[in-house]
């Protein structure tokens, strides 16, 4: 156990040098800091990785009723998809919102108790794949458009209004590459998130013989698909661009993380994290 | 040491364009044209000539007047002009201050524009001329690429050259903060000015995929377009395209707005929302500015365009104390080195270097013997160690003080030693030369 509190605080560690440092290099416009930063968070990803896979390995399946192996889980997935947008984009400054957001949730996990959760253990290898795994995937993308929709809301008021740009505006990439990204977290997102949250009711059906149980965190959910189900419409076929969907891509991401974090902790549900 | 360096010259900042033209040194040799000769007072010299900036860096002996009194007349006699003249205008620096004026120079903190980085390229050429006229040395060699690196420093650690600062590159900033980059993009020129053109060019430089020009008479746009590479149409005729086109240069003559954002709006529909760069040169202006209120549409007209320049400007001058205090630690450095071609120096830098060699692996050495090792094999070892170190030395001594003694100057032969033996503890990379090597 005391290998696994080293590891995981050598994890956090990295996670936050790799914030710091990036901000710093952000403010110093220094490229090579800034890739620096990304290095220190991608080795704190892949011990990340190692702490996942040792604790199911040795726990036997037995964490996946842990809440604290989900909200770690919730940091993995979020920096997976920052490392794919990085890959494929070229993005370093994403890592500004990436790395701070697994620092915080990969923190609250070693802060939550391990005492296992009252989960059925029916389809629970269903369950974890579709409705975790989708669900988690499309939250993370959704980090990422919440963090560039606002530098494209902040770069694009600079050139509307013609505003003098300091050294930080003058580093970040176009407004096409944010409203790209926006771009993949919608058309990606939105599919698994609609896979994450009705997988989660055919679950229900087969544990308590009702598909809709009136729970608050149903409720949330059904609210916040409808308007990720709208921005996806408009997205797709609306020809929606820019503004419109960067802000409402940071509505939606914050309305999930009152989901996560507010419903599952701090209200009666049965999706409660509480141990 | 009996060697001074000099610096005389004629800059934007001291003469009018008249007097930099009349005294102009294209095609100034300091060989054949006798600045530089064995006995006389000048050993090393470049010339450096642009529109801007003429001037003449050289390393003579301590003689002040003579060496002026050579440079000037030199340099009026092979511009037939009178010396008294020149005298008049020019400014000359000894020493540090040569160094650091050259220094700034190539930092391009001296520049009419400030950071404009077009001299450094200048600086080079005016250098490689100087060394295929074998009119350099020792010191004239170090002092340039010393002026290189440090200006490259000052590129890599502040923002000295790094915003835009004429009006056709802050539209081309722009359109890149928009866009990204613009090879998948496409714009028409409204109308043609010179301003305008100059934007279209810039564009084009930057990768754009195609070009459209509009203009009231056909035959002019077919004019630009065959320049541009681009296609031709009559000004009627922009609205059939416009959905296809992501930056719009307008510069035309008209009296009134002929793009209006009702019609604007019913291009953003057929293009999806792509976003779209006005950027409007015209005056009176061509594009109403309301089009700035339409969501995903951007509009810069002649007047924004050029306050980004004035902030960008602004913004150089303060990098530029930044850079200046890098000048400053380099030509600090540069003074170090020079100091250094003394004899005497050397020869301690040299002695010292090999005693704390020595002094290292008979540490090293003492380690692996016995710990009971008597007193006398320690000193034995020691002895040993330095003797080596004064053998070893002390014939390179003895050749460096016969060179100084024979030529009168062995600044040559001191660099040299100063390289072999690396005793400026200078960082090398491992492969110095791969970049000329390439070339």
């Amino acid at each position: 156990m005391l290998s696994f509190r080293i590891l995981d605080l050598t994890i956090a560690l990295l996670y936050l040098s790799g914030a710091i440092t990036f901000v710093l290099g952000l403010i110093y416009t220094r490229k090579k800091v800034q890739n620096v930063s990304i290095w220190m968070t991608m080795c704190g990803f892949v011990l990340h990785t190692a702490d996942l896979g040792l604790k199911y390995a040795l726990g036997l399946g037995e964490v996946l009723t842990q809440s604290q192996f989900y909200v770690s889980l919730m940091a993995w997935t979020l920096l997976l998809i920052f490392f794919l947008l990085w890959w494929r984009l070229k993005l370093n400054f994403l890592s500004l919102i990436a790395a701070p957001l697994a620092l915080v949730t990969f923190s609250w996990s070693l802060a939550i108790s391990p005492a296992t959760l009252p989960i059925p253990g029916i389809l629970q290898g269903l369950w974890f794949g579709l409705h975790i795994g989708s669900l988690f995937i499309s939250i993370a993308l959704l980090a990422m458009a919440f963090g560039a929709g606002l530098a494209y809301l902040h770069l694009d008021s600079k050139i509307k209004t013609k505003s003098r740009m300091g050294n930080v505006t003058k580093e970040l990439p176009s407004l096409t590459t944010f409203d790209r990204v926006n771009h993949w977290a919608v058309l990606a997102g939105f599919p698994l998130f609609t896979i994450g949250t009705f997988s989660g009711f055919i679950w229900a059906a087969f544990t308590w013989r009702t598909i809709f149980t009136w729970d608050p965190k149903e409720i949330f959910t059904i609210g916040v698909w409808l308007i990720f189900a709208w921005l996806f419409h408009k997205r797709a076929t609306g020809g929606w661009k820019g503004r419109k969907p960067a802000k409402l891509a940071i509505l939606i991401f914050i309305l999930s993380l009152i989901s996560f974090v507010g419903i599952n902790f701090f209200t009666e549900t049965h999706h409660s994290l509480r141990p | 040491m009996e060697q001074k360096i000099h610096l005389f010259g004629l800059s934007h900042k001291t003469a009018e364009v008249e007097i930099r033209e009349k005294f102009a040194l294209t095609g100034f040799n300091p060989v054949s044209l006798e600045l530089i000769s064995k006995d006389g007072p000048v050993y090393e010299a470049l010339v450096l000539s642009t529109c801007n900036r003429v001037e003449i860096l050289c390393v003579g002996n301590q003689d002040q007047e003579q060496v002026k009194g050579k440079v000037l007349e030199s340099w009026a006699g092979f511009c037939g002009a009178e010396k008294d003249l020149l005298s008049r205008h020019i400014y000359h620096y000894t020493d540090r201050e040569a160094v650091r004026h050259l220094f700034t120079v190539a930092a391009s903190l001296d520049s009419m524009v400030l950071g404009e980085p077009q001299i450094l390229g200048q600086l080079k050429d005016a250098y490689r001329k100087a060394v295929e006229e074998r009119s350099t040395g020792v010191i004239i060699n170090r002092m340039m690429h010393k002026s290189f690196s440090s200006a490259k420093r000052t590129r890599s650690e502040t923002a000295v050259s790094s915003s835009a600062v004429s009006i056709s590159y802050a539209a081309v900033e722009l359109a890149k903060k928009i866009f990204g980059e613009l090879d998948t993009h496409k714009a028409m020129l409204i109308g043609a000015g010179e301003m305008a053109e100059l934007a279209a060019l810039h564009l084009l430089n930057q990768g754009l995929k195609e070009i459209m020009v509009a203009n009231r008479t056909l035959e002019r746009a077919q004019e630009l377009a065959r320049r541009f590479g681009g296609q031709a149409m009559c000004l009627e005729d922009i609205f059939d395209y416009l959905h296809h086109i992501d930056i719009i240069i307008s510069s035309t003559g008209s009296t009134s707005a002929i793009i209006r954002a009702r019609d604007i709006r019913e291009v953003l529909k057929k293009r999806k929302n792509r976003p779209m760069f006005f950027i409007d040169i015209a005056v009176p202006r061509d594009i109403d500015p309301d089009v700035n209120q339409l969501d995903n549409v951007y509009i810069y007209d002649i007047d924004d365009l050029q306050e980004v320049v004035e902030e960008n400007l602004a913004g150089r001058k303060e990098e530029a104390q930044k850079a200046g205090e890098i000048v400053e630690q380099e030509v600090d450095k540069f003074e170090k080195w020079l100091n250094s071609l003394d004899l005497s120096p050397t020869i301690v830098d040299l002695l010292n270097k090999g005693e704390s060699i020595a002094r290292k692996e008979v540490r090293k050495s003492l380690r692996n013997l016995p710990p009971d090792t008597d007193e006398r094999t320690v000193q034995t070892m020691e002895h040993l160690a330095e003797s080596l170190v004064g053998k070893l030395y002390h014939e390179p001594i003895v050749f460096l003080k016969r060179r100084a003694r024979e030529e009168g100057s062995s600044e040559k032969y001191i660099d040299l030693a100063r390289k072999i033996f690396n005793l400026d503890e200078e960082q090398i990379p491992d492969n110095p030369h791969a970049e000329k090597k390439r070339k």
